[in-house]
């Protein structure tokens, strides 16, 4: 059986191409249809805020490559709620549907996966 | 099912250390290397965090880098580890998780 | 036990060094690497034009040596390596650019490359930070 692997992507999408680049590694896994998680953690949730204008910096959308995730196979997304509420985001509002996990519900996310890669 | 959490950035720095030891988990434990060994400083807010985890989440920290900062003999319940001690824990864990 | 052991981090950070003494004691330890896979600032360890000052460990040239000596799969991501200046002759002369400066030793691919090793492995040990 495929092991599976939660990717943990916890960088601002406009700090840098270390949102994009883990992003990079759930869409190669997901071409594999290997069994991949994709959580966002800390200033990872700004990559799922609405109306964001990458183009006022000259920077590709990221958005349009997070909406490719569930195209490649990888349906198993979710976002840290405190994360969330820390940075004052609506959870209604944002640029994908994930599944909203409180402190409990991460510890044991991170455990039913096999491999954890965190950026 | 459990994790080996690795940090390798200042818990003074950034959010990885408050976050990493929220979601330490039941059998977890914690490896500090690089500048994390800071969070082993006595008296700061972070070993104050550590300290709280209790007995049950082991703590390691690798030798060389707190031997580099000039740290002195660890608090009670953080363990000193080699390289070789390094890689027995990630085969004692089920999985390795560095907060790159 | 096996491992796939990955380095987000550039030669000049304590990361590659502490990656590549982890490397060397789980062979010590009687392990094997599938795979040492270079990903976003790692792939600067793979290149062949990082000048370290003669009185400074160069982690560079090291896990040349390292990957060389243990005949070692180590694999650079491409797209990461591209975005970086790190290329092998083949992307040199794809993208019109006058020289290429991957180590003898080393290979660009896919992040693909990462997944087949994690497949492989029993643990996957990612390096980054400070």
């Amino acid at each position: 059986m495929a092991r599976s692997m939660l990717i943990i992507s916890r960088q601002a999408p406009w700090s840098g191409p270390a949102a994009r680049e883990a992003l990079d590694i759930a869409l190669a896994g997901g071409a594999f249809e290997l069994p991949l998680g994709l959580l966002f953690l800390d200033d990872g949730v700004f990559q799922l805020a609405g109306a964001q204008v990458p183009a006022a910096i000259e920077q590709k959308d990221v958005t349009a490559n997070l909406q490719a995730l569930p195209m490649f196979g990888v349906e198993a997304l979710y976002a840290c709620a405190r994360s969330l509420a820390e940075r004052g985001l609506d959870p209604t509002a944002l640029s994908l549907p994930v599944e909203l996990l409180g402190d409990d519900e991460l510890r044991a996310l991170i455990n039913r996966y096999d491999q954890v890669i965190t950026i | 099912m459990a994790t080996l959490h690795v940090l390798s950035h200042s818990p003074f720095g950034d959010g990885r250390f408050a976050s990493c030891l929220r979601l330490l988990g039941e059998g977890d434990a914690l490896l500090l290397c690089g500048d994390a060994v800071y969070a082993l400083q006595p008296a700061s807010t972070p070993y104050a965090s550590l300290e709280r985890l209790g007995a049950s989440t082991p703590v390691y920290a690798l030798a060389e880098d707190h031997a580099a900062r000039g740290g002195g003999a660890p608090g009670a319940g953080v363990t000193l580890v080699d390289y070789a001690a390094f890689v027995e824990l990630c085969c004692r864990y089920e999985r390795v998780n560095s907060w790159l | 036990m096996k491992f796939a052991i990955a380095l987000f981090a550039p030669p000049h950070s304590p990361a590659a060094r502490r990656a590549l003494r982890f490397a060397e004691a789980s062979l010590q330890a009687g392990h094997q690497i599938v795979r040492l896979f270079f990903y976003q600032d790692g792939v600067h360890s793979a290149s062949a034009n990082v000048v370290c000052p003669q009185d400074e460990l160069d982690v560079a040239a090291a896990w040349t040596r390292f990957i060389q000596e243990k005949q070692l799969d180590g694999v650079v991501c491409i797209a990461a390596g591209l975005r970086r200046g790190v290329l092998d002759a083949a992307e040199a002369s794809r993208y019109g650019r006058p020289a290429a400066n991957l180590a003898a030793g080393w290979e660009l691919s896919g992040l693909g490359q990462l997944h087949e090793a994690a497949q492989q492995a029993d643990r996957l040990v990612c390096f980054g930070g400070n």
